[in-house]
């Protein structure tokens, strides 16, 4: 008997059939951007945390290996008293040369062309330590020496990084918006196939709330069809984007990937959709009801 | 006897269109039996809509079962709604519900049982000799059929009235008579019944009271057979 009632306006026609597809290719587009603003959120994160506690010396190559040796333990030592240095770690040259590799190819490191000797320093920010100081200290030292404060590149990277962020914030808002309007919309039109129905239902004596949780079930369904269908959807072209992403040359971005909470975000717009389909048929139904006698 | 149907002074338009009723004033008894004639476009089905809430008059007042249907709150009249059976000129099925779901519909609406229902609506479709064709959808009946379904759906639930428009109009006679009875039987019973019909022989062979429509204006005939104005005959009964 309940089971009968709540198949009362349940149509099988063919001029619903696509109202999920369109509601599926919206959430396709929604989880896309969704997915991408928080990814470029987690890599802004990433280099957010590298201004805070880096800078890097930069010693010029000497005449031989050993005066570079010595410039760079003499660099170390100093650093050592320095007020501020957390801690100071020579980067090798295999590794600046990997790291390096990118840009410059295999050359980068070999004899033909030498390479600068990089000290990271792990400095404490709120010590008010600057790269000018630091460089003041050290250039008498080690001639040639320069300190390079991450923070000045890194936040000029980082407020172009938010700016690109909010740029998708509002992409993902206005799509957002369109899938809302597409499934008000998808939903109002499959309403419309429904009225002769609607109008019967009234006319035998069904209470508007009761003709409109006919019409909100069925929604529902269609909505969460088409949900489902647009995750179906999105979900390989996330999974092949993260397996791009960790397979990435090391050194040109920092990790990113996709991780659980970012699923987790992406698979709330199913329910979503869902629930705004079942509120727009209600409320669609309740408004043309509203208007008859 | 108490009035089920009472109209005053009631005018009705379409729109900013003229007016399709004017100055309708009558009553209907509990119980009673009415044939509403009058040439196509002279506003029977106009009427009945009016009588069923379809529309509210531009003017006038309605009111049914002694209330005044202007001022009842919307929540209200499904419950009037469901003491009114209609069978609508154009019938009105749902075409993706078959004539056993449509006849029930209702019933399901009014939460009746559904073993109730089902031995209900099996009995009067076989009533309209429709008993071969319950799991049969509008779209593929004829439009005999049809109409069948379309009474069987509005007297099912046992109405307090009955508003029938043109049910016989694609019938044989046979079916025909045999629907005429459906109503008389429904009336015996205590339904107040309003058949707008063209059949003017059905009519006559019936000797009920005659609602006369005829543009727009209503003319009340006894059973009898004596023409009456409607305006004197309703301040008679006021
Ligand atoms: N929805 C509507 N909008 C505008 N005008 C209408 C509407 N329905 C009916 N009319 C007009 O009202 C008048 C009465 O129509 P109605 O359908 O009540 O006539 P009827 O007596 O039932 O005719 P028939 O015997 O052909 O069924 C007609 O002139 C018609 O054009
Ligand atoms: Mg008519």
């Amino acid at each position: 008997m309940r089971f009968r009632q709540l198949n009362l306006a349940l149509e099988k026609d063919d001029t619903n059939r696509f109202l999920p597809w369109l509601i599926a290719f919206m959430v396709l587009l929604a989880a896309l951007s969704i997915a991408g603003m928080l990814m470029l959120h987690q890599i802004s994160g990433v280099f957010e945390h590298g201004i805070q506690d880096t800078m890097t010396v930069q010693i010029p190559a000497g005449e031989n290996i050993e005066a570079d040796e010595k410039n760079v333990s003499e660099a170390l030592e100093a650093l050592k008293k320095v007020d501020g240095v957390l801690s100071s770690n020579r980067i090798s040259a295999g590794e600046i040369s990997r790291l390096l590799k990118p840009w410059l190819g295999e050359t980068a490191g070999s004899d033909g062309l030498p390479l600068p000797q990089i000290i990271d320093v792990e400095v404490d920010r709120s010590s008010n330590l600057t790269a000018e100081k630091l460089n003041d200290f050290l250039s008498p030292l080690i001639p040639g020496a320069t300190v390079d404060d991450h923070s000045v590149w890194l936040t000029s990277l980082v407020d172009t990084l938010h700016s690109t962020e909010l740029i998708a914030l509002s992409v993902v808002f206005l799509i957002t918006l369109a899938t809302i309007g597409t499934v008000v919309f998808t939903t109002r039109t499959g309403m419309g196939i429904h009225r002769q129905t609607i109008e019967v239902l009234h006319f035998v004596g069904a209470q508007d709330e009761f003709i409109a949780r006919q019409f909100a079930t069925r929604a529902f369904i269609v909505g969460l069809q088409g949900g489902i269908v647009g995750i179906l959807l999105a979900a390989p072209i996330l999974y092949l984007f993260d397996y791009i992403l960790r397979n990435l040359e090391e050194g040109l971005l920092p990790r990113a990937s996709l991780d659980i909470s970012i699923w987790i975000s992406v698979g709330v717009i199913v329910p979503a959709v869902a629930l705004i389909a079942m509120m727009t048929a209600r409320s669609t139904v309740l408004k043309t009801l509203k208007k008859m006698v | 006897m108490a009035e089920v149907v009472r109209f005053e002074n009631v005018g009705l338009r379409y729109g900013l269109g003229p007016e399709v009723l004017q100055d309708i004033t009558f009553g209907l008894e509990a119980g009673s039996f009415h044939f509403l004639i009058g040439p196509s476009g002279a506003g029977k089905s106009s009427l009945l809509r009016l009588m069923y809430l379809a529309h509210l008059p531009t003017r006038g007042l309605i009111s049914l079962f002694g209330r005044d249907v202007s001022t009842l709150p919307h929540e209200q009249l499904p419950k009037i709604r469901r003491r009114i059976g209609v069978m609508f000129q154009d019938f009105r099925l749902l075409p993706h519900l078959t004539a056993f779901d449509n006849v029930a519909l209702p019933l399901r609406v009014a939460g009746v049982r559904e073993s109730e229902i089902r031995r209900h609506v099996e009995e009067l479709l076989t009533w309209v000799a429709l008993e071969n064709h319950m799991d049969v959808r509008p779209p593929t009946m004829s439009g005999g059929q049809q109409q069948r379904v379309a009474i069987a759906r509005a007297v099912i639930a046992r109405p307090k009235i009955l508003y029938a428009d043109e049910p016989t109009g694609n019938v044989d006679d046979r079916i025909a008579a045999r629907l005429m009875h459906l109503f008389e039987e429904l009336n015996k019973l205590g339904t107040t019944v309003i058949i707008a019909t063209h059949n003017e022989a059905m009519v006559r062979e019936l000797g009920r009271p005659i609602l006369k429509l005829n543009a727009g204006r209503l003319e009340i005939i006894p059973s009898n057979g004596t023409s009456l104005e409607s305006s004197p005959d309703a301040e008679e009964a006021v």
